[in-house]
């Protein structure tokens, strides 16, 4: 399949947002917004029809489509509302369908994490900023709006470059799925890397071998060396040391048992990525070493004993130097 | 998760992995055009996050498609310099507002040789 039904999707969504970006565009206002969902629907409706769904894939494919319009049309607004504030609150709903979509690919933790960092942190900041550096009057209509912010710089060149990219990738993306190969999307590795995990966590497996039999005292490694050998049907089973009784026995854990998102998230931190975990935070600390620095209030070392020559006050201190002028 | 599939593509081996590709790609598209587009410079730090967006996304996209959770450790690393940079970026939009007393990026366009 050439994809250029692909390309003429991203040529009308490209068309739709250079017209809302461009300053003359607010007559067509209506007419690009169509223009442009359209085009980013056809481009969804092309991905989806590429690809056979199972019945039981339906529902979560509904939702993920109306997460991906609002976050795609809430992305717009960022890019083409006149007011910053606006902006900030539109990147939260983004941030927050963004968030809903993660729920849907199964990544509870990080979905979580999104929202209280991006919505919650970062983006308390870009307000406080905004509310620093920008005084504008309540409500401005969008011609009285500031000229940075009215008109936008190369609309039509930046959005031939943006979707020429998108373009190339979903092409290729197309080319690649038309070769047969096999479906890498396994079920099977999945539960066995879950259950590998578990064993390395001998609380968490403790706990979840009282939970299916309450006379556990221990868990033990099995003959064959490992913690858990996995079963076919996805259950697993263990070697545990029973209360009433002197030698080892077998218990068996069903499915529902094995470790949740979190805890595998957690466990990878920390087992296989614990110098990028440490690297992460001396990143933290350098930021805000950074911030503090770049924030303080410059000024240069020999500037204070200059003005101490001239009979002014420190510089640090702006009060005493306007007295100390009042009274010369 | 589908054996039906096994016939199925080696990329977006189901249809809701590749409707968050496609809305990956979307937003970081859309993060790029505004970052060119857009004149005031808080709005320009905000694309570069739209952009983080798309990146983080395509990642727990292709964790959920490999079954791996390093994906979403990765999406973690990725919070942890967004939050950095974000720091940092607001930082320097602070100072250089302070020097000009405008957010317009145009104002530093004598930075370039001349």
């Amino acid at each position: 399949m050439v994809p250029t039904i692909f390309y003429a999707a991203c040529a009308i969504a490209a068309a739709g947002l250079a017209l809302l970006l461009m300053q003359s565009g607010s007559k067509f206002r209506m007419g690009a917004t169509i223009l442009g969902l359209a085009g980013i629907a056809w481009i969804l409706v092309i991905v989806v029809q590429t690809i056979p769904t199972p019945a039981s894939e339906i529902g979560p494919l509904g939702l993920m489509i109306l997460c991906a319009f609002v976050s795609v049309a809430s992305a717009v607004r960022v890019i083409t509302h006149h007011r910053p504030v606006f902006c900030a609150l539109y990147f939260v709903l983004v941030v927050v369908s963004g968030a809903a979509i993660y729920v849907l690919l199964s990544a509870e933790f990080v979905a979580f994490s999104l929202v209280i960092v991006y919505a919650g942190a970062i983006l308390i900041t870009y307000l406080f900023v905004l509310m620093l550096a920008q005084q504008s009057p309540a409500d401005i209509g969008a011609a009285d709006a500031v000229d940075y912010d009215r008109i936008a710089r190369e609309p039509a060149g930046a959005v031939i470059a943006g979707f020429v990219l998108i373009a190339v990738l979903g092409g290729s993306v197309f080319s690649v799925s038309e070769q047969k190969a096999e479906s890498i999307l396994d079920q099977n590795r999945a539960i066995r890397q879950g259950w590998g995990d578990l064993s390395m966590m001998p609380k968490l497996l403790l706990e979840q071998a009282r939970r299916t039999d309450s006379t556990v005292t221990a868990v033990i490694a099995r003959k064959d060396g490992q913690m858990i050998a996995v079963q076919t049907d996805h259950s697993a089973i263990i070697s545990v040391q029973r209360a009433d009784q002197m030698t080892p026995s077998d218990l068996t854990l069903a499915p529902s048992l094995l470790p949740d998102n979190t805890s595998r998230v957690g466990m990878a931190l920390v087992t296989r990525f614990p110098v990028s975990l440490e690297l992460a935070g001396i990143i933290l600390l350098m930021a805000m070493f950074g911030a503090v620095v770049l924030a303080r209030k410059q000024t240069d070392i020999a500037d204070d004993d200059r003005r101490e020559l001239a009979g002014l006050g420190k510089v640090m201190d702006g009060s005493q130097s306007i007295q100390g002028k009042a009274i010369r | 998760m589908n054996q039906e599939l096994s016939s199925g593509f080696t990329i977006a081996a189901n249809a809701p992995i590749a409707v968050a590709l496609a809305i990956s790609a979307l937003l970081f598209v859309i993060g790029l055009v505004g970052f060119l587009c857009r004149r005031n410079m808080i709005i320009m730090f905000l694309c570069t996050e739209l952009m983080f967006q798309g990146a983080a996304l395509a990642m727990i996209a292709f964790a959920r498609l490999r079954m791996d959770v390093s994906g979403q450790v990765f999406v973690i690393f990725i919070l942890t310099v967004a939050a950095a940079e974000a720091a940092l970026a607001l930082a320097l939009v602070v100072l250089l507002y302070r020097k000009r007393e405008t957010l317009s990026a145009d104002a530093w366009s004598d930075l370039g040789e001349s």
